[in-house]
């Protein structure tokens, strides 16, 4: 079996959100509704020393992330009636829509802020690792999409042997919780999950 | 607050659910420790509909909260891993035989024997599992303001304490209140009462505190439960008053007037404690 996962370069990216309105664009989603997020990530403060000479410590980084297509996902662990799987030859967490009552557990109990329940279609919806395209042998929307090459989307295996990183930066949660199948190049800056003393700075954009 | 008016349904459900529950619990005590005659039996069966229908209610309210119900028959499917399919499978099995017990009552086939407090006492088991089922629901690891069995404990202690006052309000419309209450049933309605009261506080506050200390990278604990202060202080009110109401009602075993005071500031207490509950869920990431 494969399990596919993401590769996001953090040195490289600005934060520019193409990504995101590609994929909005692509899977034609309305101005609520977003399966990949950029979350800012700032810390930091000013202090003055002794001399009157203020030092910084300030930092920001952008954190471009959809569902981690995680190992133990939350949203399939809780949702009552299976609909939310992960499939079998692709390791890719999927909503069945036959099967769904949108009753909002995996939104709730998702760490990654994946799912949502869209009430006009009456079912979960969330990112499939664009199912369709890798079909024809393409590569997820979002990916193709960056300007500065900071994603990438294959075989997790294979995407861990390629780049040199970690599962997990602020202000992601500990991937203890569910196991995310991401590799991430953090940038200088970058927290991990435990030390998090940033915050995040756009959250009513994600939300 | 927006998060609490969102669950606005499920906050309905779990704060009916757990009262109709707790009326049954109260009436397994009545039925052990009172030897009432066949038509006192017959007036409590009659009565014994308003805490059923609480419950249904209850559960109506709940589907408006899926954005599917037509696909409801597929629920079933997560038992055994999804907390929900949980609660929901534990709490037909309890609607299904309260409702049998009913029927079974109404048609007279239970007399006051051994039989009768059999079946009341599987109902009233059924209702406390059904209770902490419905806490359970909502202990999921990646939310760290509800992984805590502080959420069992409020809702048993809002099952408690709804059920002792819905029960007092059923004896009352039998007219049964002044005669029965006393012995066994007068000392378990009142421990039952303190142990509502106690679970209901120690939970809803537990949570509170346990919030407030926490945060994650989108938002602080404290944060949320300022932001609900209004509405935390409010239920609190309300579940001691009615408590004490309560413990009023059992000494003096009269007043139609205390009785209605008594169970719409309980529910009032419990709806919003429910709405608070909602409204601090913390995720541990995003």
């Amino acid at each position: 079996m494969t399990q596919y996962g993401f590769y996001f370069d953090n040195t490289r990216c600005t934060g520019c959100r193409t990504c995101e309105m590609a994929c909005k664009d692509y899977k034609d989603l309305d101005a609520d509704t977003a399966f990949r997020h950029v979350y800012d990530y700032e810390g930091g403060t000013w202090e003055e020393r002794a001399n009157g000479i203020y030092e910084q410590s300030c930092f920001t980084y952008h954190l471009s992330i959809s569902c981690q297509h995680c190992t133990s996902p939350a949203c399939t662990e809780v949702c009552p009636t299976t609909a939310m799987h992960k499939e079998a030859d692709t390791g890719l967490v999927v909503v069945d829509v036959t099967k769904c009552i949108g009753c909002g557990y995996c939104h709730m109990a998702c760490p990654y802020n994946a799912p949502k329940v869209d009430r006009a279609a009456g079912h979960s919806v969330k990112c499939n690792g664009c199912q369709e395209r890798l079909e024809e042998g393409k590569r997820p929307i979002c990916v193709e999409s960056c300007p500065v090459r900071a994603l990438d989307f294959g075989d997790i295996g294979e995407l861990r042997e390629k780049y040199d990183g970690v599962s997990a930066i602020a202000p992601m949660p500990p991937s203890s919780y569910t196991d995310p199948n991401i590799v991430i190049k953090a940038c200088d800056d970058a927290r991990t999950p435990e030390e998090g003393d940033g915050f995040v700075a756009n959250v009513q954009e994600v939300i | 607050m927006g998060t609490a008016i969102s669950e606005l349904p499920l906050a309905i459900f779990t704060t009916l659910a757990p009262i109709g529950a707790g009326a049954f619990i109260v009436l397994a005590v009545l039925f052990l420790t009172t030897n009432l005659s066949k038509e006192q039996a017959h007036k409590i069966d009659l009565l014994s509909l308003i805490p059923f229908i609480v419950l249904v209610i209850g559960f109506l309210a709940s589907i408006f909260h899926l954005a599917n119900p037509g696909h409801m028959m597929h629920l079933f499917s997560g038992f055994g891993t999804s907390p929900l399919s949980n609660e929901v499978v534990v709490g037909i099995i309890f609607v299904v035989v309260t409702a049998i017990y009913g029927i079974c009552a109404l048609a007279g086939v239970l007399k006051t024997g051994v039989a009768r407090k059999v079946f009341i006492v599987i109902v009233a088991l059924l209702a406390l599992v059904f209770d902490v089922f419905i806490g359970m629901a909502y202990m999921m690891d990646t939310i760290a303001g509800w992984y805590t069995v502080l959420i069992p404990i409020q809702i048993l202690g809002y099952s408690l304490l709804g059920g002792v006052i819905l029960g007092i309000l059923m004896l009352s419309l039998a007219g049964l209140f002044k005669d029965v209450c006393k012995g066994g049933l007068f000392a378990t309605l009142i421990v039952l009462l303190i142990c509502g009261i106690v679970c209901a506080l120690v939970g809803l506050c537990g949570q509170a505190i346990m919030v407030s200390g926490i945060s994650n990278p989108m938002e602080s604990g404290a944060d949320l439960v300022a932001a609900v202060a209004p509405e935390l202080v409010i239920a609190i009110v309300c579940l001691v008053l009615a408590a004490i109401a309560g413990f009023v009602l059992l000494g003096i075993r009269r007043s139609a007037a205390l009785v209605t005071i008594a169970t719409v500031l309980m529910v009032a207490g419990v709806f919003l404690g429910r709405l608070v509950f909602y409204a601090l869920e913390l995720s541990v990431g995003l």
